[in-house]
């Protein structure tokens, strides 16, 4: 390592001591040289990747005919569904089947039992997600 | 010219550019981080991009600037990937006065607290100082190499500046040594 003292310190001709110090002590850097296997090192690296085979290229060309087909049958499923299910949920709404007053409060225990079920279940599953992720203690 | 001997083909004229640009690489290298090792292995790894992207160059601007700018990339997503160790800019000690026959080692030590404090300082405003001064405080190759306009550039520079004066303001009074004032620059007073 050389220390190259105010050779950078005086860009504009301008006598060193006219600099502020704060600059003065920035501008004079040490230089490294770097290690003699440098050069070497990074050549080993660049030989390596040269040498190894280019990466095959995304055939494209076989794909392409596949995803328009699963494109095509994603629209014409998602246009049957819209096709049937509106009407379906109209003819419902219409026509929704009549529960009797006395069965109400025991729909909404069992309502309640189920939503706590679920809350339980996303819990858990939640947490063994979580231990999965942080691997083995 | 070595690049269009590697772009035909021949692996090793990379070497000239290796040979060539491996100093300032290096250095770059190490005044973002100021461990020789590393620096050695982030400048490795900045040649390692230049192969690649290679033809990406499109000599619209300086084979430098955009090796530079390759580098500075690098070293950027390095230090956030691995940030280097540093102790907070409040508790590097100012620089004290030196005595007469001390003088010179004195210095040294000085000048290298102050590039400590450089390390110390966030990212966003470390980066243009070390390119200012890396580029012989040129602001305009500094914001070519951060890929960002002079101004923004010219204000980080201000900031990183403000918060070394503030952290060493016997830096402000006098030439550090104690022994000469020194009085702003013309650059300094533009910024």
């Amino acid at each position: 390592m050389t220390h190259t003292a105010d050779r950078k310190a005086n860009p504009e001709g301008r006598p060193a001591s006219q600099l502020a110090a704060l600059d003065r002590m920035l501008a004079a850097e040490e230089e490294l040289v770097p290690s003699s296997g440098f050069a070497a090192a990074i050549m080993d690296r660049v030989r390596e990747e040269a040498a190894r085979p280019a990466p095959i290229p995304f055939p494209w060309s076989r794909v392409a005919p596949g995803l328009v087909l699963a494109a095509g049958v994603i629209g014409w499923g998602a246009w049957q569904t819209m096709r049937f299910v509106g009407p379906a949920m109209r003819e419902f709404a219409q026509n929704s089947p009549q529960i009797p007053a006395t069965m109400l409060p025991q729909l909404q225990q069992a309502g309640w039992v189920v939503l706590a079920l679920a809350v339980s279940w996303g819990a858990w599953a939640l947490s063994q997600r979580l231990v999965r992720r942080s691997g083995p203690l | 010219m070595d690049v269009d001997r590697v772009l035909a083909g021949e692996t090793d004229a990379f070497e000239g550019i290796v040979r060539r640009w491996q100093g300032p690489l290096v250095n770059m290298a190490w005044r973002y981080c100021r461990d020789r090792s590393r620096a050695e292995e982030m400048a490795q790894e900045a040649f390692v991009r230049v192969w690649r992207g290679l033809a990406q160059w499109r000599r619209e601007s300086s084979f430098s600037t955009w090796l530079f700018a390759l580098a500075a990339n690098v070293y950027r997503s390095e230090l956030k990937r691995f940030p280097t160790v540093v102790v907070p800019l409040e508790e590097i000690e100012e620089p004290v006065s030196a005595s007469n026959q001390l003088e010179t080692l004195a210095d040294q030590r000085r000048y290298e607290v102050v590039r400590r404090a450089v390390l110390a300082l966030p990212l966003r405003y470390r980066e243009p100082v070390v390119l200012y001064y890396f580029h012989e405080m040129d602001v305009g190759a500094a914001a070519r190499t951060m890929g960002l306009p002079e101004g923004t550039v010219k204000a980080r520079l201000a900031r990183g500046r403000a918060l070394l004066r503030k952290r060493f303001p016997h830096l402000n009074e006098t030439g550090a040594t104690g022994t000469d004032a020194v009085p702003r620059t013309e650059r300094e007073a533009r910024e």
